[in-house]
């Protein structure tokens, strides 16, 4: 084994995870190489999407203000959707727009090119358009990778390769994913003009809004989201894919009818689709997470570890991918030997508040999975808002006779306080 | 401008572009001169409509071995455009006469005309996708595709100018084992009808769906450029597209077929094109007069039977 | 030990490029970059002669700043070196001066036994700029190969011209355009990619290839460049079973007269 083969560290992505780790360690002189099946960093990448700007602080002070973002969200929507009705609460902060803004909306492709290339200026080498098609594991420890008939070996081994992890399952972490515990998302990204995007959600300058959407899924758990770029919008739907399957759905169908709804299509309208994307996402948060993340030789970070979180009214998941890819790297740079840097990565994920994050929430999905939560409330607050707001001259019923009679129709008071005491349970 | 000029290494596709060249002659008052390599076409050539001929007579038999000799006399008589026979051969002695005279090369024109007096090309960018519309400015080349004009009537009463050159021909190069292709397959250049195989096509045992509707359409089998070229399901000839055959069918039938720019580029001149696919965004469609979105698996035995049983 | 240069253009993905529907022109904004298709056969079949003739393989390209995202592609795919003629006059040139440039460059570079190139680029597919070099730098060229191979110092290449092939010997040096079907080009290794990395690369701009400014300006002016939009009927069947479909269709061959 010649010296040109063996490098301190390898990571498998260059995703933000990836990118992010290489960046540490190549900054602290440590010889990286990151290798990336798809063509550029970003490639197979999609998102929602927005990025916290902690993280990038947290790599490296600064780092925001270069990187290449859309708009800073001011606004936080949330939005539930009836047949023909919508109900928002629309959140207007503008302490979000500070002196470093708490989020940005992203798009993926240039970002993660960004953020490898940051990686690559200080010393990680990237070797794209390649995939790693297994691990090599001598006496137990993980050593390398393969690929094609290439061997590579290194101290350690960073899985930063993604949902469905093919590393992770490689080393025996986690087996390959079911159908439960992923969501599938897909999004367009819609061209529309910046004034356009500014008038139509409230928005001056650079600033932007995202929406979490209920009720768009047609029964199936899952919801919708949209986020204001610079002169696009990203429009999309995640759900879990059996339930889908189940009602007889296509993925498609149920995109388009969400497209199509009154209270969304004006958003839209008049915009050109310029791409189409799709992936899979992970829905268990805490639970989905492998009971081990590490193993001699080895670490998983990102969403490979499963790091992301759904609270309904949230979603996050770059910022995690960069707060873990920073984890592994003071892991790595501060071991002793390759059997400490798991146990030290797992202190890290601690002391950055990745893990008592997760564990929070931990019961969200919980709620998330409840039935009824696409299927029914979100037509029921619809029918109470009609009633509230219905003028026809008739005289309308008792307010609280009448929306009880709506919430009756809906769902039973069993179910209800079922839902209520799991919800409250798992907050 | 002194003279429009045109050659080819086959007197039939000279032919064709002298009926270009006469159009043009009209309109800039130059007179048309031939290029051949064969003194017994020289006559054609003058019935045809070229004013003057100029044979070039050297002793090696490959057209492509004279490309200085007819650059020598371009340089030496400077014409005002010098259309070529957009043969492969015809490709290869363009590019060589051009960059000897240091002039442009348009390269398979779709159209020529004048405008303002000046000649103005069209030709096909980024494998179909766009037209290039170009003014062309002193002395340039022009490759004209085969078959892009039809042969004039002969005028055997026609007189012209004979003129016969001797050149050295160059013999750089030692050509050999000069083996005609043997065509497997119709020719899908001339078919009237046509049913086109694409990647959609599973595998090479489905062919026979094709080979059935077709044989009730009474229709020849031709390919995308995969099928052909990666499959090996049909020979090379069959292929339809930029880099391979352009057709000009009554009907175009597609199974199978996505319709990628530069497929859609051979199937342009088709009065009728039609599509089979199972994806209804698939580009084929915004190409189609019409068309099924549907799966070819059990859409093409049932429009088979309805062709059979009309 | 002879010397095989590889040409290679860095061109716009055709795939990326979208038409205004208002006013048909072009919208190349998302549009990714590579080496032209065929292009990169040459590449592969410089490699694959190299490795059986035991030749040096350099690549040599002309293009803007832009361009050195391809100088690594094309190392990765197995040339010891690359040339690159670094220069925004790429963006206005036609055949022509691209020609003169590689040329130069080529004289400049000193030694080539031969010259491969591809037989069209993708975006343009103006089929003339192999050949043009070849008659500029006096040498003879063989367009159109689907075969090839080196034995000694001569080139025994077999040629596909529409109806007939022929196979065409010529001493070094020489110029070969070749067919996509001479070869397969292999998908670049780990190893490959982390190796491009250290191959040297050689950078001019025009001016240091002495060109006259004659000689670096387009022969002809480009007009327009418009989006080509066929207008078709359009009616697709989509719904209904199979059966349907197929009755819909069928009644509108039959009233175009085709059935």
């Amino acid at each position: 084994m010649s010296e040109e083969e063996k490098f301190d560290a390898i990571v498998v992505g260059a995703g933000p995870a990836g990118s992010a780790c290489a960046y540490l360690l190549a900054k602290e002189g440590k010889s990286v190489l990151v290798i990336e099946r798809g063509v550029s960093a970003g490639s197979k990448n999609v998102t929602g999407g927005r990025v916290y700007t902690y993280a990038l602080e947290l790599l490296e002070p600064g780092l925001h203000a270069e990187a290449p973002l859309q708009r800073k969200v001011v606004r936080e929507q949330i939005m539930m959707l009836g047949e023909k009705s919508g109900t928002t609460v629309d959140y207007v902060d503008y302490s979000f727009n500070g002196e470093v803004p708490q989020s940005y909306t992203v798009l993926r492709a240039p970002f993660d090119e960004w953020l490898a290339g940051k990686a690559e200026e200080q010393g990680a080498m990237i070797a794209a358009g390649i995939r790693v098609d297994d691990l090599i594991i001598q006496d137990g420890k993980v050593v390398g990778v393969k690929a094609g008939e290439d061997e590579m070996y290194a101290d350690i081994v960073i899985a930063a390769d993604g949902v469905n992890s093919f590393m992770a399952q490689k080393a025996g972490l986690r087996n390959d994913i079911t159908a439960h515990e992923v969501g599938v998302g897909v999004k367009e990204i819609i061209e529309l003009p910046p004034e356009v995007i500014q008038q139509r959600f409230n928005l001056t300058g650079d600033e932007g809004a995202a929406r979490l959407v209920l009720g768009c899924t047609e029964g199936t758990t899952g919801g919708g989201f949209l986020y204001t770029n610079k002169d696009t919008v990203s429009l999309g739907v995640i759900f879990a894919p059996e339930g889908a399957a189940k009602r007889g759905k296509k993925i498609h169908e149920i995109f388009q009818d969400f497209k199509m709804h009154p209270a969304i299509y004006p958003l839209i309208e008049g915009g050109a689709t310029v791409e189409y994307g799709a992936h899979l996402v992970s829905e268990r948060g805490w639970k989905g997470v492998p009971k081990k993340l590490y193993r001699d030789g080895f670490v998983a970070i990102g969403d490979a570890a499963g790091f992301v979180l759904n609270t309904g009214t949230i979603i996050r998941g770059i910022d995690l991918a960069i707060v873990s890819g920073i984890a592994a790297a003071r892991a790595v740079l501060g071991a002793k030997d390759s059997a400490g840097v798991g146990p030290a990565y797992m202190q890290e994920l601690e002391t950055l508040n990745l893990i008592p994050t997760m564990k929070l929430f931990a019961g969200f999905p919980e709620i998330i999975d409840i039935p009824r939560i696409p299927a029914v409330y979100p037509a029921m607050a619809s029918e109470i808002m009609n009633f509230m707001f219905k003028i026809d001259g008739k005289v309308p019923p008792k307010m609280t006779k009448e929306i009880l009679r709506i919430v009756r129709k809906h769902v039973s008071y069993g179910d209800l306080l079922a839902d209520g005491w799991k919800g409250v349970r798992n907050i | 401008m002194a003279g429009i000029w045109i050659y080819s290494e086959d007197t039939i596709i000279t032919q064709q572009i002298i009926t270009l060249g006469r159009e043009l002659a009209e309109k800039l008052q130059q007179p048309v001169c031939a290029l051949t390599l064969y003194a017994q076409d020289a006559q054609t050539l003058i019935a045809a409509g070229a004013d003057k001929v100029i044979v070039m007579k050297g002793d090696n038999p490959w057209p492509e071995s004279y490309a200085e000799a007819i650059a020598a006399q371009a340089e030496a008589q400077q014409p005002g455009v010098f259309f070529i026979g957009a043969t492969l051969r015809g490709k290869d002695l363009a590019a060589k006469i051009a960059a000897k005279l240091q002039t442009g090369l348009i390269t398979d024109a779709q159209a020529v005309r004048v405008v303002d007096g000046a000649i103005e090309t069209e030709r096909m960018l980024y494998g179909g996708l766009a037209v290039c519309t170009e003014v062309l400015s002193g002395m340039n080349v022009v490759t004209i595709p085969p078959r892009a004009y039809d042969v004039p009537a002969q005028d055997a009463g026609r007189s012209g100018e004979i003129v016969t050159v001797e050149v050295t021909a160059a013999a750089a190069m030692a050509v050999g084992n000069v083996c005609p292709i043997v065509r497997k397959g119709a020719d899908i250049t001339v078919a009237e009808k046509l049913v086109c195989v694409g990647r959609g096509l599973g595998k090479q045992e489905d062919m026979q769906l094709a080979q059935d509707l077709a044989a009730a359409m009474g229709a020849e089998l031709c390919c995308t450029r995969s099928v052909a070229e990666d499959y090996h399901w049909l020979p090379n000839e069959a292929y339809v597209g930029l880099s391979g055959q352009k057709v000009k069918p009554v009907i175009y039938l597609s199974m199978g077929v996505s319709g990628q720019v530069q497929h859609v580029a051979g199937i342009r001149d088709s009065k009728l094109i039609v599509a089979i696919d199972m994806n209804e965004n698939a580009p084929i469609f915004g190409a189609a007069d019409y068309g099924i979105v549907g799966d070819l698996y059990q859409v093409v035995p049932l429009l088979t039977e309805a062709i059979k049983n009309k | 030990m002879p010397t095989i240069i590889a040409c290679y253009k860095w061109v716009l993905d055709e795939q990326d490029i979208k038409i205004n529907p208002g006013s048909l022109d072009l919208d190349t904004s998302r549009a990714k970059s590579k080496i032209s298709d065929y292009d990169r056969n040459a590449i592969e079949e410089a490699v694959v002669q190299a490795e059986q003739s035991g030749a040096e393989v350099a690549s040599l390209t002309f293009g803007n700043s832009k361009a050195k995202q391809s100088l690594k592609d094309a190392l990765s795919r197995g040339p010891a070196k690359a040339y690159w003629v670094n220069d925004a006059l790429a963006d206005s040139a036609d055949a022509f001066v691209t020609a003169n440039v590689l040329a130069a460059a080529l004289k400049k570079a000193g030694q080539y036994d031969v010259i491969l190139c591809g037989e069209g680029a993708s975006d343009t597919y103006a089929q003339q700029v192999g050949p043009r070099v070849a008659t500029l730098l006096g040498i003879p060229a063989i367009t159109f190969v689907s075969e090839m191979k080196i034995e000694g110092d001569k080139v025994i290449a077999t040629r596909k011209i529409g109806d007939c092939t022929e196979v065409v010997t010529s001493s070094f040096p020489v110029l070969v355009t070749v067919l996509p079907e001479i070869n397969k080009p292999r998908i670049p290794s780990l190893k490959q990619v982390l190796g491009a990395a250290k191959k040297p690369i050689t950078e001019w701009s025009a001016a240091d290839l002495g060109l006259a400014a004659e000689q670096t300006t387009a022969k002809n002016k480009i007009k327009s460049i418009k989006g080509f939009v066929m207008s078709r009927k359009n009616v697709i069947y989509k719904d209904g079973t199979p059966a349907d479909k197929v009755a819909g269709l069928v009644a509108s061959l039959k009233k175009e007269g085709v059935l």
